[in-house]
């Protein structure tokens, strides 16, 4: 097993030489200092890294801000690992300490390498990093758009920070510092003391959660074998599954609007463009037609292609060199799907035009029936005269090309045009079908209607790229639509069924879409945020389902209220939600009043420590809905730790000057005020963030995180199901979590056509904090306005909100008159 | 001739009402033998046709069911079977001559697969309820699609062949009226039981293997549109039975897919059905029925080689353990698997650990100018990538290169008796495509290379359960170029392996060698080895189906006004006019447009009406303008088939659509 564990190492340790070089640091911290004094062990080596870190700092050169970033990050992962294996002794001290320890040993560390491995893993996910022209040529650092982390690339491309941004940084990882020591000399205290029967104390620390579920003491009384064998089965697992996770690939993405502005998003390895399109559909709040799409330009060849929906974001984007200028298009792209529109125009095109106009629906539909329903896609039999680029040549001649599903074809000189005489021209599994812009001014083509076809991975121009023109828009048009159906076939057409259905949806349940497909996006935003989580939580999930049920008084929140909770999603979601802001935005007119009401009791006390999160939320509450739609319920409850995550994942890179000013966690009211204004309202993650904090400074989640102990005490004993839903910050792992959830949260709201929001959002806008922010506060708007409407209007929130309240309210009508 | 009976004519008299007249009815019995002189019955005109044959039961020596027994009528061609009807309804006289034989009598059928079969056919009803019975036997669903047509004549002199050829017998299988058999372990009942059946049914839904090249050359293959055509000529009339068409007992038939519309093909049910397809389209791509493009070629025949190997090979399995279709066992099998998989997570973390290759070889990259040759390094293959390094020694740092082999081109070229084996990668650059050739020492090292390779092209690593099947099928294929390019004295190993040569058609046996063909099917080989029996017929079908020129049926027609005779291509959605000078198509109608069409059958004309008061007109020249009205008729009728309730086949459409005059 050990051995095992040390190849997945070795297998997955490809990256930067640095980072390589820390993460070894962190093999010995975790592995070999286990042993004899772990606490004073960790201690130096606490200080040592924060003495190295500082050095690094200053040893950064100017220039070259993002790799002493990078570095950073490193140490900071490396300080939560830390903190993390300390739990983890813990537990062992607690539970077993009276046995043999040597393979527990073993397994331990190895699985403590693995989580700090994964740590440092995510750690290096990309970070967000806008194309500014000072190109730095450091070896390890890209300027791109676009960046990359991930186990096999190296990792993220960085912001040119100011010197400003990396003292601020550095104050910030300093008061980490700070607090991570306390922690540590707090935890070491209750250490002297080993109190079995009372579990560590539930902390709100993601990382320290996590190691929570697996050791339940008094259950060791049974026969302490067993259930070391379970812990150790589980903890591989646990390991296994983080492996997988830290294996997704992710990166942020720029993706440019129409509008010229753009938008930056986070896509998964695994997500396709159709859910790519989803969230950004959500994002702008454009209808949802068809006809959005993703576009890839490649400047420097001047190319276009239009991304289709089943194919692999992250795949095609790793395809582009690391100073690549290709951008993403989010745009209306008619000619996506018009072969479904009007497929006469490519399977009839040798009819009269004009009969082709008014082509009935009917004859359309049979169309595709015959097409594209059959056993097998038929290809429109295209065929004609094209300009050929010879190989490396700069001259253009014409040849008779024919297209076939196998392929393009031509007539060789002095053939017939039997399909047995043809000569293969290219066939399609390798390359991709790309628009040429300009070509008559590059590459002297006969005309401007020219198509490419390449492997996606060549991005500049070479004797294997292959070029054509046509004499006009519409024959280009009819060869790169039918390059693509004979390309993809019936992907293309299921393709477009889903987004026609998308659109449908969007078009008369507009908000029924919207949850059930934030939803998805949020569980996968739970992903990510798992994922980057420096401590992730992930390993949570794996332990959390059989987590002990006696320890009942002390571990209060939650398992038992979750399972009590869960089930019953939809009303208390709308209730759920809301609760934070009430008694922390303090006056904001938390919209929710009923659950106001019950509420009240997790206020203050958690309110300083676990919730950064929560505060923004009061504030930004009422504005916007947009991505956040979806936090809806699980959100709720899982939200707050990765919240934190989320924004130190993306955030990082960005000054956390906020931080430095209150490291612990500002009183809500302080955030607000203290909050640069607000960016663009709607805009769910805009990418002009640079500027402005996240409210909850990371630090909190590090140092302040882990609501102490006394916590669940002072917590009444959890009111309402919800309550305790939203309450238990440490929540399982979102990855379980998200199947029971996502199944809930679509059938709840019926079509609550939430207010556009616009006209209610746009005044409180300004209150709204920063990116990982939003996510939050919009649910609840829109799924608390029809809870309300139905419980009856009256509680708390009346008088803060009843101006919000009455203006949803009022929309809402509206809504469901005009339906 | 009805002498014999006067003598109990008066007899008989006396039961008859004076008012009718009494005559002698004449009718050979079939049972009686070919030299036996007929029966005959004193009848009257009101008699109605069951009465007589009860009457002439009654008189033949034999003992015998005689329920399926019925009169034909030899002047008119026709069966008399309303029993109820009189002789004087009938139209019959004395000087008929009448036939009381069998409805159902044994034909020869010559399959897709090229296998001829011996079954009991109905001869009495229209052709097309004959195909039915034929395919409810055979475990064919959607019988509408296939058809009857009379051989192409064979040659004089095989005739001493054909007395050898294999007959399975069908015969003994009753004809069950059912819709379909239900199936008994994987087979429909009617075949479980006998051994011989059971291989019968083998033979039916399992593909034959390739043909000998030989063979292949000698067949007959259509070189122009104007061949093709003739086949065309060969339907029987589906709403005519088989006796009408001049189809007698032990005659030879062939059963076609005629209509290249087909409908919900499910693998559960239509194994018979899929393999007799694919074997249609098989013969009609070796033998140019259909053109395609030598890349497709290739492709068709990689595709055969994998079915011909995995059916084989499945067929052997099969045999030991039959019972493993039944879906719960296979079902159970599986959730053990599944346990057992989740159970250790030690196992967890084996499966995780990508397998690696490592191994001293030779790289050569032709794009740089050097005239340094292949040089030697130590070769780390992990996942998609490959290292190299100085030695094995260094292996520990860092490596000379590493190269992601994702989406990159693999071909073969290997040499075995220079005993070359060189994997030549495309590897796909910002800048363009970088050529790598990497040269194995031997046949195992470049297996297991090679196999790397193209799974790491496809993005899939070593640990991809597809593997050990790769680095099999590339031995096989190895083993196969081995044998076909050394000895032909080795017998038995020749047996096993497949030649090439028949796998396409005869055109590419003059333009290659076997040894450049090989290379090439393999090349196409690589992207369907991983394809299940079912699969890579499907997929066999689907390229066909996508060949620009499927699903035409030729005729050769004149058009009204028309001088020259041209050709009319009749697909399962459009017709067109094909000029035979120039060879392209000039016209193209749908059937979606389509107003009207009529026969004349005077003047045995087709006219027919499109939107936008297009008219056309043709008299039909290779075959009768019956067919085409047929095939017009019978696609508009399989375009009627819907999902909702398909069961039931609407056998009155059909007649209505496709029938002549007469039939209305």
């Amino acid at each position: 097993m050990f051995d095992g564990g040390r190849q997945l190492l070795t297998a997955s340790r490809r990256r930067p030489a640095r980072t390589r070089a820390l993460s070894r640091r962190q093999e010995c911290g975790g592995g070999g200092l286990q042993r004899e004094l772990p606490h004073l062990g960790r201690k130096k080596q606490l200080d040592d890294t924060k003495e190295r870190s500082g050095r690094w700092l200053a040893s950064t050169p100017k220039g070259n801000p993002a790799n002493g970033l990078l570095l950073l990050l490193s140490c900071v992962s490396f300080l939560k690992a830390d903190q993390h294996f300390f739990l983890k002794d813990k537990q062992l001290l607690d539970s077993a300490r009276s046995h043999a320890q040597q393979k527990m040993d073993d397994i331990d560390a190895m699985f403590s390498d693995l989580l700090g491995e994964m740590d440092l893993l995510t750690q290096s996910l990309g970070q967000e990093a806008s194309p500014l022209p000072s190109s730095s040529s450091a070896d390890n650092e890209q300027e791109v758009n676009l960046s990359v982390g991930c186990t096999d690339l190296n990792a993220a491309s960085l912001n040119d920070l100011e010197d400003n941004d990396l003292d601020a940084l550095m104050a910030d990882l300093v008061a980490d510092l700070n607090a991570t020591e306390e922690k540590l000399a707090a935890e070491i205290q209750s250490l002297k003391e080993p109190q079995p029967e009372h579990p560590p104390p539930p902390s709100g620390d993601s990382s320290a959660t996590s190691a929570l579920p697996a050791p339940p003491p008094q259950s060791s009384k049974p026969s302490m074998e067993e259930i070391e064998a379970q812990m150790k089965a589980d903890k591989i697992k646990l390991a296994l599954e983080k492996l997988k996770e830290a294996k997704v690939k992710k990166l942020v993405v720029k993706v440019r609007m129409t509008d010229g502005s753009s938008k930056t998003l986070m896509v998964d390895e695994r997500q396709k463009v159709r859910e790519v399109l989803d969230n950004l559909c959500e994002k702008t709040h454009c209808d949802c037609n068809v006809d959005w799409s993703l576009r890839e330009t490649n400047p420097e060849l001047q190319l276009e292609r239009t991304f289709e929906d089943h194919e692999n974001l992250v795949e095609l984007l790793l395809a582009w060199t690391r100073d690549s200028e290709n951008q993403i298009l989010f745009l209306e792209s008619p000619d996506k799907y018009e072969v479904f529109k009007n497929p006469q125009k490519f399977y009839l095109w040798k009819k009269d035009k004009n009969v082709l106009k008014d082509m009935k629906d009917k004859d359309k539909e049979i169309l595709i029936k015959e097409n594209f329903c059959g056993t097998s896609v038929m290809v429109p039999d295209l065929e004609g005269v094209l300009h050929l680029k010879e190989d490396g040549k700069k001259s253009w001649k014409p040849r008779l090309f024919q297209l076939r599903a196998s392929g393009i074809y031509y007539v060789p000189k002095g053939k017939t045009k039997s399909s047995r005489d043809l000569v293969c021209f290219v066939q399609f599994d390798n390359v991709n079908v790309y628009s040429g812009k300009d070509f008559r001014a590059k590459h002297k083509a006969p005309s401007d209607f020219c198509f490419v076809l390449k492997h996606p991975q060549i991005q500049k121009d070479s004797q294997y790229v292959k070029y054509l023109c046509c004499d006009d828009a519409r024959t280009l048009n009819l060869w790169l639509t039918g390059i693509r159906v004979a390309k993809y076939g019936s992907h293309l057409y299921r393709n477009f069924q889903t987004a026609q259905k998308k659109a449908a949806l969007a078009s008369t349940w507009a908000s029924c879409t919207l949850t059930s497909s934030q939803n998805q996006s949020q569980i996968a935003n739970g992903h990510q945020n798992n994922i980057i989580t420096p401590a992730p939580p992930p390993p949570l999930g794996g332990t959390l389902p059989p987590p002990p049920p006696p320890i009942g008084g002390s571990l209060p929140p939650p398992p038992p209220p979750f399972g009590g909770g869960l089930p019953p999603p939809p009303p208390p979601l709308g209730g759920t939600l809301p609760p934070p802001p009430p008694p922390l935005g303090g006056g904001l007119p938390p919209p929710p009043p009923p659950i106001g009401g019950s509420l009240p009791p997790p206020p203050p006390p958690i309110g300083g420590s676990l919730p950064p999160p929560p505060p923004p939320l009061g504030g930004g509450l009422p504005p916007l809905p947009p991505p956040a739609a979806a936090a809806p319920d699980h959100g709720s409850s899982r939200r707050p730790p990765h919240l934190p995550s989320k924004r130190l994942a993306k955030a990082v890179p960005q000054p956390r000057r906020l931080a430095a000013t209150f490291p612990p966690p500002p009183p809500a009211a302080a955030a607000e005020n203290n909050l640069p204004p607000p960016p663009p309202p709607p805009p769910a993650v805009d990418d002009s963030p640079p500027d402005f904090l996240p409210p909850p400074p990371p630090a909190a989640n590090f140092g302040s995180l882990p609501p102490p102990p006394p916590n669940p005490k002072t917590l009444p004993p959890p009111p309402p199901p919800f309550k305790s839903m939203e309450l238990p910050p440490p929540p399982p792992d979102p990855g379980l979590l998200a199947p029971p959830l996502t199944g809930a949260p679509p059938p709840p709201p019926p079509p609550p056509p939430p207010p556009q929001t616009a006209a209610s959002a746009t005044p409180r806008a300004p209150i709204r904090p920063c990116g990982s922010v939003k996510k939050m506060p919009p649910p609840p708007p829109k799924r608390t306005t029809p809870s309300l409407r139905g419980g009856g209007g009256g509680g708390d929130g009346e008088d803060g909100g009843g101006d919000l309240m009455s203006e949803l309210m009022r929309a809402m009508q509206k809504k469901r008159q005009a339906h | 001739m009805p002498h014999d009976i006067t003598p109990k004519c008066p007899f008989q008299l006396t039961f008859l009402p004076s008012s009718m007249a009494v005559w002698d009815l004449s009718i050979t019995v079939e049972d009686l033998g070919p030299d036996a002189s007929p029966v005959s019955l004193s009848v009257t005109s009101e008699l109605h046709v069951g009465g007589v044959i009860l009457k002439l039961v009654e008189k033949t020596p034999i003992q015998r069911d005689w329920s399926d027994h019925a009169l034909w009528w030899e002047q008119k061609q026709c069966w008399l079977l309303r029993t109820s009807w009189t002789l004087e309804k009938y139209g019959i006289h004395a000087d008929a001559r009448l036939l009381f034989m069998p409805q159902h009598k044994p034909l020869r059928l010559g399959l897709p697969n090229g296998v001829t079969l011996r079954l009991t056919a109905c001869f009495s009803n229209p052709v097309f309820q004959t195909v039915m019975g034929i395919c409810t036997l055979l475990n064919i669903r959607h019988p509408e699609e296939l058809s009857l047509l009379r051989p192409v004549e064979e040659k004089k002199k095989k005739k001493e062949k054909n007395s050898t050829e294999e007959i399975f017998d069908l015969t003994a299988v009753p004809l069950s009226s059912a819709s379909l058999p239900s199936l008994y372990n994987g087979m429909p009942a009617h075949f479980v039981g006998s051994p011989q059946l059971e291989a019968i049914y083998k033979m039916l839904s399992v593909p034959q293997p390739p043909p000998a090249p030989e063979l292949l050359s000698k067949q007959y293959r259509p070189a122009s549109v104007v061949d093709k055509a003739h086949i065309n000529g060969r339907w029987l009339d589906s709403s005519r039975c088989l006796m009408q068409q001049g189809i007698q007992e032990n005659d030879r038939l062939w059963l076609r897919f005629k209509y290249f519309a087909f409908y919900d093909i499910e693998p559960k049910y239509d194994l018979v059905r899929l393999t007799q397809l694919y074997e249609q389209a098989r013969w009609a791509i070796l033998l140019e029925d259909i053109d395609c493009t030598e890349e497709e070629m290739m492709l068709f025949g990689a595709l055969q080689y994998h079915v011909s190997k995995v059916s084989q090979s499945e067929a052997q399995t099969m045999n030991s353990a039959a019972a493993m279709d039944d879906l719960e066992s296979a079902l159970q099998s599986l959730e053990v698997k599944m346990e057992g998989e989740s159970n250790s997570a030690s196992e967890m973390l084996d499966n995780m650990t990508a397998p690696e290759l490592h191994d001293y070889l030779k790289i050569f990259r032709p794009k740089r100018l050097t005239l340094k040759g292949y040089k030697q390094h130590w070769f780390k293959f992990q996942d998609t990538f490959i290292s190299y390094f100085k030695n094995k020694e260094e292996s520990i740092g860092e490596p000379i290169q590493q190269i992601n082999l994702k989406g990159c081109e693999v071909a073969p070229d290997v040499n075995m008796a220079a005993q070359k084996f060189l994997i030549r990668l495309l590897i796909p650059a910002p800048e363009g495509m970088n050529e790598v050739y990497l040269r194995c020492e031997n046949e195992e090292q470049y297996a297991r290379w090679m196999a790397a390779c193209r799974l790491a092209s496809k993005g899939k690593s070593l640990a991809d359960s597809s593997f050990q099947s790769e680095i099999r099928s590339i031995r096989s294929f190895l083993a196969m170029q081995n044998t076909s390019s050394s000895s032909h004295g080795n017998a038995a190993a020749a047996d096993e392996s497949i030649n090439t040569l028949s796998l396409v058609s005869p055109r590419y046996h003059k333009k290659y060698k076997t040894k450049q063909l090989t290379p090439r099917i393999l090349d196409a080989y690589q992207n369907v080895a991983q394809l299940s029996l079912v699969d890579a017929v499907s997929r066999f079908l689907q390229i066909w189906q996508a060949l620009p020129d499927f699903g035409l049926s030729y005729v050769v027609v004149r058009f009204k006004g028309s001088r020259k005779d041209e050709v009319l291509g009749i697909a399962p959605n459009r017709l067109i006019r094909i000029d035979l000078g120039v060879g392209d198509v000039v016209k193209t109608w749908r059937y979606n447009n389509m107003k009207q069409w009529n026969v004349n059958w005077d003047i045995r004309q087709v006219a027919i009406e499109f939107e936008g008061n297009i008219n056309i007109a043709f008299s039909c020249v290779t075959a009768d303008c019956k067919i085409v009205h047929e095939f017009i008729g019978g696609y508009i009728f399989l375009s009627t088939r819907s999902r909702d309730k398909s069961d039931k086949l609407n056998e009155e459409l059909f007649y209505k659509l496709t029938g002549g005059h007469d039939a209305l």
